[in-house]
């Protein structure tokens, strides 16, 4: 019974936290590689501390900052289709030049090339394919926020393989997307600045701190907030957390307890057979180093299944809040050696004092009068 | 039976985050695409219209509007108020709430 007790118990516990660990771990490494792939820098614009536009003309000032190699600029904005809210990014022409590698991620049609400014045609994610029922050739309608009509040509489909980053996205041309958002002219949202590869982009940022209403952040800025995001700090890791290290004390208050009455007589047996006190320890410590981890184990596996497979219903809502997971969204599971090794450290441990103590306690009693004591 | 099962599933678990360990450190796919459109953020999206919410925005500055942003931000803060949480000042740097942080 104390053994079903412990094993349900620590199954439940760890599978809940495990999942969670999990897939907040494989959240913030997605966080990172995406964030390794950004600009050195990013530019806004702040009014009154509110991002704004920028306008293109700080073009030509930051260029001629030591360091900066190249300024690019881009719009992006949300735009809301059904109950769904898709991000769309306008990219610059000058940009699209492929020498940062070759885009194979693409299921079907073509990436866009700087011929496609001011064409309509754009590049989407899998979600939205799949919810508008539409294929490369095909042309869709957007309603903006100026409540006008715009007419697109989808000539490029993402793949699978980058729905983690593409599901919600709608690329298009620069141009597309200024008129899209109704942009003021000569106005984008942000800019993008690579440093030279010689350059330290902090030093390089350091050199726009005089002009003004600019904003600058770098790689650096963008993954401590991440971070700090989908850290522990996050309230419902913390509470599962909390729920975890809660069952531990539970199991080992009722270890204690029930070791004290139950085993008092298989520890007096043991000694009446010649046991020592460290032999009866040693007994007890491998049984509960066999069940604590036979049970952490199982439900780390569960947890993990749970996640990568399941894609975690249920848990995972709870864990992105009001954010949503498009449905061709694989959520990313990240079973780090240093999560395992803590999941254990807060489990297995805290059982073994548990059971060690008792233990101990039983053992240096006269065996004669411990099995009288337990049979009483 | 116990014992062998606990070595088992341990070895096993132990070898499913060896995997992923390795699976995730050779992880850069899309690097191309990714550095082209340029935006930090992986798909998560959203569907809670309450963003534009005064004390949300401010949230969202901290995060610098990245797409999405604000929503780690207010899922992660699902359950305790982040203004409440000395680290979650500290640590994003831009948030500018100078009357708590004092």
């Amino acid at each position: 019974m104390r053994t079903a007790v412990i094993l349900i118990t620590f199954l439940v516990a760890t599978t809940m936290i495990s999942a969670v660990l999990f897939t907040k771990d494989g959240l913030e490494r997605e966080a990172e590689l995406s964030v390794q792939s950004a600009p050195d820098l990013t530019l806004q614009y702040l009014k009154g501390g509110r991002v704004e536009p920028i306008n293109a003309s700080y073009i030509s000032l930051i260029s001629e900052i030591p360091g900066v190699e190249k300024v690019l600029k881009r719009t992006w904005g949300y735009a809301g289709i059904g109950k769904y809210t898709f991000v769309v990014v306008g990219l610059d022409p000058d940009g699209l030049d492929y020498s940062r590698g070759v885009i194979t991620s693409l299921e079907d049609g073509r990436f866009l090339t700087p011929e496609d400014e001011g064409t309509g045609n754009i590049v989407i994610g899998k979600l939205l394919a799949y919810m508008l029922n539409v294929k490369v050739g095909d042309d869709i309608i957007l309603l903006s926020e100026s409540v006008e009509t715009n007419k697109f040509h989808v000539v490029g489909l993402f793949s699978d393989a980058s729905s983690i980053y593409t599901a919600d996205m709608i690329l298009m041309s620069l141009g597309d997307a200024n008129k899209f958002f109704s942009m003021p002219e000569g106005q984008v949202t942000d800019l993008c600045v690579y440093v030279s590869p010689s350059e330290n982009p902090a030093t390089v940022a350091s050199r726009m701190n005089s002009i003004p209403n600019l904003r600058v952040l770098d790689q650096d800025l963008l993954l401590r907030g991440y971070k700090a995001a989908y850290g522990a700090r996050g309230g419902i890791f913390t509470t599962l957390w909390t729920i975890l290290l809660v069952a531990v004390a539970l199991i080992a208050f009722s270890q204690a307890i029930v070791v004290g009455h139950e085993s008092q007589f298989e520890v007096g047996l043991l000694k009446t057979f010649g046991f020592s006190t460290l032999d009866i320890i040693e007994v007890r410590l491998a049984e509960s180093l066999v069940i604590g981890f036979f049970a952490t184990s199982l439900g780390m596996l569960l947890g993990f299944s749970y996640a990568a497979f399941l894609n975690a219903p249920g848990l995972v809502d709870i864990l992105l809040g009001w954010a949503y997971l498009p449905r061709e969204f694989r959520l990313p599971v990240y079973v780090s050696l240093q999560s395992v090794f803590s999941i254990y450290a807060v489990t297995v441990i805290p059982l073994l004092i548990t059971t060690v103590v008792p233990a101990w306690l039983n053992a240096i009693t006269d065996p004669e009068l411990a099995m009288r004591r337990a049979a009483a | 039976m116990l014992p062998v099962l606990a070595i088992v599933l341990t070895a096993a678990l132990v070898s499913v985050s060896i995997y992923s360990e390795s699976q995730w450190s050779m992880r850069e796919y899309d690097r191309a695409l990714r550095e082209v459109v340029s935006l930090p953020s992986i798909a998560i999206g959203t569907n809670y219209e309450g963003t534009r919410n005064p004390l949300i925005e401010v949230f969202v500055r901290s995060m610098y509007d990245v797409p999405g942003g604000y929503d780690y931000i207010v899922s992660s803060s699902f359950i305790d108020t982040p203004t409440r949480l000395r680290d979650f000042r500290e640590t994003i740097p831009g948030f500018n709430f100078t009357a708590v942080k004092g």
